[in-house]
Order: C-alpha cells, then sequence, then structure tokens
C-alpha cells in the first residue's frame, strides 16, 4: 500500500497554510484553518483560435482534495481548458490561479503531475527510467524525498516485474499504468488527466478507473479529469462540471454524493446508476442549448 | 542450411561469384589493364605491398572518421536550430540544398586555392560534402519527437537543453543512422578525390593519383579495393553501433 497522508474526502478539511507551499503529510508544522483552500481557481477565461470561439468565459474552482471531473463530448473545449491550468496554453482572457500562482510558476515548481492522453512514454527508457522522467527533469522543483518511491508505485500498479521492460513490451493499459506512475512519482498537489484512458479497450478502460480510484483515494491530491465517458466521471469525482461545444461553457456543476472509498461493487448498485442517468441528461440538455 | 548460416554463406557466395565473373571476362575478352584489372593482379598488387596500402587506408580513414565527425557534430548544432525555429529552417533549407546539388568535384580547385592544401583541405571536403545529409537527417528525426512527451516535459517546466537532451536528440537517433550511410559514402568519396588533388603525401587518393599519373593500373586499382573495404569497414562500425545504440527502436527488432 501507498503510505502517504490520508485525504480529506468526508472528513474535516483541512488547508494548505500558505500558498505556493507543497503541502501534504509530510509538514507536520502547518497552520491549520476551517476553511477550504481552492487549489485551481478559473476566472472568466475564454479561448479563442483566431476567429474560431474554442471557449466561451468559464468559471471553475477544484478545492484542495476535491476530484472534479470535466465532462462533455469532443470538440467542447475541456482539453483545452486542461491546457491552460496547465500552462500549456494562453487564455485569450481570463485569468488562472493554481496553487496560489500562475499556471507558469506553478510548472516552474512542478505543482502539476500532468497525465496526457496517451502515454507518451519514451521508447529508450526502461519502464522504472520512464516512470522517473518528471523527477528527473527539473530536478531543482524535484523532492528530494519522494514520499512513495516509484518502485513501490510501480509495484502498486502491478507493475513490479516490468520495471526493465521497454514499452513496446507493454500493452496499452500496463503503458497508461506507467503513464500514471510518472506523474503521481513527483508528488505534485495537483494532477490534471487529460483523457487518460480514452485510446484503451472497455475493459482494460474499467480496470483502470478501478486502480486510479484506488490510488488518488488516499493521497488528498486535488485532481482534475477530463472525460467523455460518463461512468469514468461518475466513479472518481466529487463533482462534475458539465460542458457543452461551440463556444465551449460548464453548463451544470453535479455533485457526485457517492460515498468514499470507491469501489469496483459500487458500479452494480442503483446509487451509481442514477448518478449517471443524471450526468446523461445533464449532458443532453447541455447539447440542445 | 540454417537461417545463421545462410546469413554467412550466401553473401559470399555472391562475393565469390562476382570475383569469378570479373576474373573471366577479362581475360576472355582481353579487356586493357587501366579500363579493369583482374582480381587476381589486384590481389597480388596488395599481397606485394600489404603495409603500404595499410598505411595509407589509415590515413584516409582517419580523414573520414575525423571529417565525419566534425560533420556530424555541425549537422546536429546547426539541425536543432532548424527543428525549434521554421524561419531559421526555411532559412537555411535552400542553402543546404545547393550545398548538395552542387558538384563539389567543380569548385575543389578553388577550395584547394583557398586554403592552400593539406590535410584541412581534405577534411573541409569531407565535411563539405556530408554535412548536408547529415543535418536533413538530424531535423527530419528531431521534427519526429512525440509531441505528447514535448507537453509532458513542458509541464514541469524543462530547460530547452533538458528537451534536447532527453528527447529530440534520442529521437533523432533513427534517421542520423540512416543518413550515416550516406553521408559515409559521400565523405569517403570527398577524401579520395581530395587527397588526390590537395598536395598531401599520404592516404590511399595521393597514392591513387600517383598511379594514374605513372600509368600503374595494379596500384590504382589496389587503392580502389582498398577504398572499398574502407567503405565497408564504416558500415560494419555504423550498423554496430546502431545495434548497441537503437535497441529500443522498431528498426533493430527482428
Amino acid at each position: 500500500m501507498l503510505r502517504r497522508c490520508r485525504s480529506l474526502h468526508n472528513g474535516t478539511p483541512i488547508a494548505a497554510g500558505s500558498h505556493g507551499v507543497r503541502t501534504g503529510c509530510r509538514t507536520t508544522a502547518q497552520v491549520r484553518s476551517p476553511v477550504v483552500s481552492p487549489r485551481i481557481e478559473v476566472r472568466n477565461v475564454a479561448k479563442a483560435f483566431g476567429s474560431l470561439d474554442a471557449l466561451a468565459p468559464v468559471d471553475l474552482r477544484v478545492d484542495e482534495g476535491e476530484t472534479v471531473t470535466l465532462l462533455g463530448p469532443s470538440g467542447c473545449g475541456k482539453t483545452t481548458l486542461l491546457r491552460m491550468i496547465a500552462g500549456l496554453e494562453r487564455p485569450s482572457s481570463g485569468e488562472i490561479v493554481v496553487n496560489g500562482m500562475s499556471p507558469t510558476d506553478a510548472r516552474r515548481h512542478k505543482q502539476i503531475g500532468f497525465v496526457p492522453q496517451s502515454p507518451a512514454l519514451l521508447p529508450w527508457r526502461t519502464v522504472e527510467a520512464n516512470a522517473r522522467l518528471l523527477l528527473d527533469i527539473n530536478r531543482r522543483a524535484s523532492p528530494v524525498t519522494p514520499s512513495a518511491s516509484v518502485r513501490d508505485l510501480l509495484e502498486e500498479v502491478g507493475l513490479g516485474d516490468f520495471r526493465d521492460a521497454y514499452p513496446h513490451e507493454l500493452s496499452g493499459g500496463m503503458q497508461q499504468r506507467v503513464g500514471l506512475v510518472r506523474a503521481f512519482a513527483i508528488d505534485a498537489p495537483i494532477l490534471l488527466m487529460d483523457e487518460p484512458f480514452a485510446a484503451l479497450d472497455e475493459m482494460t478502460r474499467t480496470d483502470m478507473r478501478h486502480l486510479l480510484g484506488r490510488l488518488c483515494e488516499p493521497l488528498g491530491t486535488t485532481v482534475l479529469f477530463v472525460t467523455h465517458s460518463i461512468p469514468e466521471a461518475t466513479f472518481l469525482s466529487d463533482r462534475v462540471a458539465v460542458m457543452s461545444p461551440r463556444p465551449g461553457r460548464v453548463t451544470d456543476d453535479v455533485r457526485i454524493g457517492l460515498p468514499h472509498p470507491r469501489t469496483p461493487e459500487l458500479e452494480d448498485t442503483d446509487r451509481f446508476f442514477h448518478v449517471t442517468t443524471e450526468l446523461r441528461r445533464s449532458l443532453a440538455a447541455g447539447m440542445q442549448r | 542450411m540454417s537461417p545463421r548460416t545462410q546469413r554467412i554463406v550466401a553473401p559470399l557466395v555472391g562475393v565469390l561469384a562476382f570475383g569469378v565473373v570479373w576474373e573471366l571476362a577479362v581475360r576472355i575478352f582481353d579487356i586493357r589493364r587501366f579500363v579493369l584489372l583482374a582480381p587476381s593482379a589486384i590481389l597480388t598488387e596488395l599481397a606485394d605491398a600489404p603495409g603500404y596500402y595499410w598505411s595509407n587506408a589509415v590515413v584516409t580513414g582517419w580523414h573520414m572518421v575525423v571529417g565525419l565527425s566534425m560533420s556530424l557534430l555541425l549537422a546536429v548544432g546547426v539541425g536543432s536550430l532548424m527543428a525549434s525555429s521554421r524561419f531559421i529552417e526555411e532559412a537555411t533549407q535552400p542553402v543546404l540544398v545547393l550545398v548538395l546539388v552542387t558538384p563539389w568535384v567543380a569548385y575543389i580547385t578553388s577550395v584547394v586555392l583557398w586554403l592552400g592544401g593539406g590535410e584541412q583541405t581534405v577534411l573541409f571536403m569531407v565535411v563539405l560534402t556530408s554535412f548536408p545529409v547529415f543535418t536533413f537527417g538530424v531535423v527530419g528525426g528531431m521534427k519526429s519527437a512525440d509531441p505528447a512527451a514535448r507537453e509532458l516535459l513542458a509541464s514541469v517546466d524543462a530547460r530547452p537543453w533538458e528537451i534536447f537532451w532527453r528527447l529530440r536528440l534520442p529521437s533523432a537517433l533513427p534517421s542520423i543512422f540512416t543518413t550515416a550511410r550516406f553521408a559515409m559514402g559521400l565523405g569517403l568519396a570527398a577524401a579520395y578525390f581530395s587527397e588526390g588533388s590537395a598536395f598531401v603525401t599520404e592516404g590511399l587518393g595521393y597514392i591513387g593519383q600517383r598511379a594514374a599519373a605513372f600509368n600503374n593500373a595494379e596500384a590504382l586499382w589496389a587503392t580502389i579495393v582498398s577504398s572499398a573495404l574502407l567503405g565497408i569497414a564504416g558500415l560494419v562500425v555504423i550498423t554496430v553501433l546502431e545495434r548497441l545504440l537503437l535497441r529500443w527502436h522498431s528498426s533493430q527488432r527482428s
């Protein structure tokens, strides 16, 4: 099991004393306040590519320890929004604050663990070396002692025996698991995931969301997840921002009241089914507006 | 025959057959020595003075290795600039094409006049002829780097040199090796020809040039065969390095 701090799900929220400081269970002498601090704040952010309005002004807030999903059809600007939060794209207008700083500074201080849509593994690096990649880059900002070692993380996702394998020897699901470990390894307070399971088959996909749920539960990491899969959004999220296309807008903000920890059995319950139905309706309503 | 033995035997059979046809053709049609010398005569010549041809082959090999290395270093530098800026790429490309297509044998006399002959002229010609090919390989390879991986590195604010070292250069290796084979052929030709016309006193090109001037067909053909062997040795080195460095690449998997 991972030995990192227990999260804030359903518990008393614990906020970091100051912005810009890596929080987590390692710091013991924290100033504790009962106020939940926002980890990601998007204020009135819009994006246009030339004359094409990709994203109408959008507001979004993700609190510490919260998992929020951007759910919407393709072309609704959810990936664009995520990329702007990751500092990979500049908004045309509006402001984004990530962990108390600009996205650019957040990148500089390695506050973001990014999981791209394709695993983006480097074919010349072994599984372990790939999982270490983000630790090796921009070393100054890397944690001196990561709370979980890369080896433990690989063990946790079932790749313990594949440490020395090369990416081409792995299945698609295994490759994306390396991608997850790579993001988790830098101990970033914020994880941004851009449809990480989109290219996987349905069965692997289900396994992967269960795995991700298991990894995220005990961490207290703030997660922003992009998907067009309703079960994925339901299973993983505390809140779902439903988006509609042309130009992209957030049309609904659905709180997912399902209990934690989320286990695979949950997906067979009526409550789960009700939530997926609600999300489907919300998506359809957004499309008709 | 097992596939393994066949891989060794088949090429040998091919080369031997080629040699036999060559030998017979020379004898039957009584071809003049300067046009084509029988393999047996060439081998006799090489066997008579192995040290002489060996030491001159070493000189030419040295010119080739040093020239190609300098060319590759230069190509990696220029190529990464071209891969990072569309403007630089578009500005540099026509110049490289010009260097590539202009027959260097036509202007080598001017180069000799300019650089004054000697080893630097030989090296200059090797670099000049192989540099455009190498550069195109570097640019193509670097631009093939996975854009998702580039974004991933950007998400933790990787410095340009980190992107170069950890992503772009390894991505360029497969195409660098592919172009290295062409570059080596061009570099060897340039080394041989320049040695013959740049007032150096060593190298296969130099002794070949002298042999031609003194109507010594045996020596001329011995340098030709030596150069060919040098080229084969170069290809072997490139292939071995490729096997070692590109084990991860799909081209190296059976």
